[in-house]
């Protein structure tokens, strides 16, 4: 009798086992066929080699259509505009989460999380790079675009990035200078190396007009202690850290390799892989290219460091996001598909593959640091990785523009830094007046 | 009655179908873009959401200092490149008007910059113009000169982007005023060479004046093409460095993408059409006081005999 019971029971919690064994909460949504659109971007072609993997255990199909990430951009504004759009799920490049939280574009995700039969519980939202999900994920807290008491979640960080310094181990030895910790150290160091090492650059930026020189000098000016505007959108852009960040860019582009000040990303890297520069500050995005022996002639020499610390620490946030826009048709199968991907699982895959991981984590993987052992560095500078570099509102591509701009006329024409960014503040709050920023002053 | 009505109506039916076929291409755009610049609308609303602003576009634009030095910049451009195009693309058609042997296969490689994609132009020449790596440095420093910031100083970046629109755009000029050349009546040429014209007074006295037609509609294409220039200069400088080669174009097209004000960016363009409206009608004009001045010596020259 008692073994009889003690069998039923077994039976029992076999059956049970069984059944917790086969429940699919993917069974729904087999044989959906999901269409996103990604950016042309190394992370985003690392996670073309995992989505198989994701169709294989779910059942979900998914088309891709990737695009330069400019060009997404467009496609995305109008496509968000249509009653019913094209795509199931976007990845969104960081400004544009002003423009599609702000238009209503984008599904709210609170109530997939919400969900039960949609959201994992084993997900761990806790281990989510909290810098990126601040910048690329959360609207509507505080200044409306960071997080608060009042924001709530649009996206998931994916593709997203920090900022390193990549220096050259050789050229730091054989000269015995030290790896910049403070900005002072950098600002030396960058101007030292053009003196010591005929020929080559002290570190290798972007300064392009536009979007490029703006993206540089912001770099600098939020670990020098500025920003863009205070609490009530006033411009404090040309107070005395807007200069210093002004000037430590014109150093840095006066003691760059040759043609400097026409260098976008991908020319500032370049300049970096072929030797002409000692260091390189910029995305993480740039560091497996770095390493990559078929592109690269410093592979294996470059060492990688914090973004260093001017008054405060504080490295860049950006890159990409994943979200379902309102007018998508899958919009639960695409939930599911944002939940893979940044899963532990998903994100080691697709950091495995090349991509940045979106998981403290991750970087912390055994495996990863074997394979990319810069991850570990990376990993720390995200704790610094700071949200509010620059400000995510409508207004931001305007004023970008024009920082970019006088930027550049600092570097090539000998405009005084101070003269510039006293022009930027004046134009940049007619524009902010314009859109209703002072309504409440 | 009727089936005179009806007559009469006959041609404009058989007229319509054109007539409503060049009024949805030609007229709907351009009437929507003129709606749209007395809009104030992001690319993220529908057009119907966007707030009416009368004219403030316009008005804000004539006091924005960057859309003004972009003006500044297009006007220059365009006034230097079509002069220099016009007088290295005449002068050539005047040196190749004459039989020389393998003259098809010159004529084929002169007109190969034109043929290219502007895109395609612009990486190249940015890659010529490269600070280390670009064939004009190297060749300096090989000479032992110093290199040129080719595209890093403001005016030096502004001289770049005319010497590569006038290596594309020249050969156009070329081809059209050789075709005018060829097709001179030679009975004028001939009996100018009879009176002892030089080679000279020939160019100045007769090819010149007899090509004006053509080399004032050559002069109006490229001047219009000249102002809407886009693709090489967004390739090799971006508008940069400050604004030193941010043409009209190039603006329109950032405030649209970048700034995402689409009726700022329609009233740019209307900006432009108006502009480049002037331009035709001053030409048409000039044009039709030309030839009323030729009628007018004719109809003298025919009292007199």
């Amino acid at each position: 009798m008692l073994s009889l019971t003690y069998r039923l029971t077994g039976i029992a919690v076999a059956a049970t086992m069984a059944t917790a064994a086969m429940a699919d909460p993917y069974e729904p949504y087999r044989g959906t066929t999901l269409v996103i659109n990604v950016p042309a971007h190394p992370h985003y072609n690392a996670m073309m080699q995992v989505l198989p993997q994701f169709t294989e255990e779910t059942g979900i199909e998914v088309e891709v259509d990737q695009l330069q990430y400019l060009k997404m951009r467009e496609r995305q504004t109008l496509e968000l505009t249509k009653r019913e759009g094209d795509y199931d799920m976007i990845a969104y490049v960081v400004f544009s989460k002003a423009d599609y939280v702000f238009a209503d574009q984008l599904e709210n995700l609170a109530k997939y999380f919400m969900n039960p039969k949609l959201a994992d519980p084993s997900y761990d939202a806790s281990d989510l790079i909290d810098g990126y999900v601040a910048n690329i994920g959360v609207a509507g807290g505080d200044k409306g675009y960071l997080p608060g008491q009042t924001g709530s979640l649009f996206g998931i960080p994916y593709g997203s990035e920090t900022s390193v310094l990549a220096y050259r181990k050789d050229i730091f030895e054989k000269h015995g200078i030290d790896v910049p910790e403070t900005y002072d150290q950098l600002l030396d160091a960058a101007c030292k190396i053009p003196e010591v090492e005929p020929g080559m650059g002290g570190m290798a930026s972007r300064a392009a007009s536009g979007h490029q020189a703006s993206h540089a000098f912001l770099l600098h000016l939020a670990p020098l202690g500025g920003r863009v505007f205070d609490d009530k959108w006033e411009p404090i852009i040309n107070n005395e850290a807007g200069v210093a960040a002004a000037n430590a860019l014109k150093t840095i582009v006066d003691c760059g390799p040759e043609g400097s000040s026409t260098f976008g990303p991908a020319e500032a890297a370049a300049a970096f892989k072929q030797g002409q520069a000692a260091m390189f500050m910029d995305s993480i995005a740039f560091a497996s290219g770095f390493e990559d022996p078929s592109q690269s002639t410093v592979a294996g020499k470059v060492g990688y460091a914090l973004h260093p610390e001017g008054v405060r620490r504080g490295s860049q946030t950006g890159g990409f996001g994943i979200a379902i826009p309102k007018n998508a048709e899958n919009k639960e199968a695409a939930f599911l598909l944002m939940q893979w991907l940044t899963s532990k699982k998903g994100d080691k895959l697709v950091a495995m593959a090349g991509g940045n991981p979106s998981r403290f984590s991750t970087y912390q993987d055994a495996e990863l640091n074997e394979k990319y052992p810069y991850s570990a560095t990376f990993g720390e500078a995200l704790k610094y990785a700071d949200p509010d570099w620059r400000p995510i509102i409508p207004t931001w591509g305007k004023i970008n523009a024009d920082i970019g701009t006088s930027m550049s006329k600092v570097l090539t024409e000998g405009l005084d830094p101070q003269e510039a960014l006293d022009g930027v503040a004046e134009r940049a709050r007619a524009i902010m007046d314009e859109a209703g920023y002072y309504t409440w002053n | 009655m009727q089936t005179a009505n009806v007559n009469r109506l006959t041609p404009y039916l058989f007229m319509a179908p054109a007539l409503i076929v060049m009024a949805v291409a030609l007229m709907y755009p351009i009437g929507y873009m003129i709606y749209a610049s007395f809009l104030n609308w992001n690319p993220s609303q529908r057009i119907g959401e966007a707030e009416w602003v009368g004219f403030s576009n316009y008005i804000n634009l004539l006091q924005d200092d960057a859309f003004r030095e972009s003006l500044w910049v297009t006007l220059k451009f365009a006034a230097i490149v079509v002069t220099l195009e016009m007088i290295i693309g005449v002068g050539l058609a005047l040196l190749l008007d004459r039989n020389i042997r393998g003259m098809s296969v010159l004529r084929t490689i002169f007109i190969l910059p034109m043929m290219i994609a502007p895109i395609v132009v612009g990486l190249m020449w940015r890659y010529m113009y490269h600070p280390t790596v670009g064939i004009f440095n190297r060749t300096l420093k090989s000479l032992g000169l110093e290199p040129i910031p080719w595209l890093s100083d403001g005016s030096w970046a502004f001289t770049s982007v005319i010497i590569a629109d006038i290596w594309q755009w020249t050969p156009f000029i070329f081809i059209l005023s050789l075709a005018a050349l060829q097709s001179l009546p030679r009975s004028a040429l001939e009996a100018s060479r009879i009176d002892g014209a030089t080679p000279w007074q020939q160019v100045i006295y007769i090819k010149l004046p007899l090509m004006m037609p053509v080399l004032i509609v050559t002069l109006l294409l490229r001047l219009i093409d000249a102002f809407k220039v886009l693709e090489v200069i967004l390739v090799m400088t971006n508008g940069g460095p400050g604004l030193s080669t941010e043409i009209l174009s190039l603006r329109i097209n950032r405030t649209a993408a970048e700034f995402r004000e689409l009726g700022e960016a329609a009233a740019m363009s209307n900006y432009l059409l108006i502009l480049l409206l002037l331009l035709t009608v001053a030409m048409y004009l000039y044009n039709k006081a030309v030839e009323a001045r030729a009628a007018r010596l004719r109809a003298a020259a025919g009292g007199d005999a």
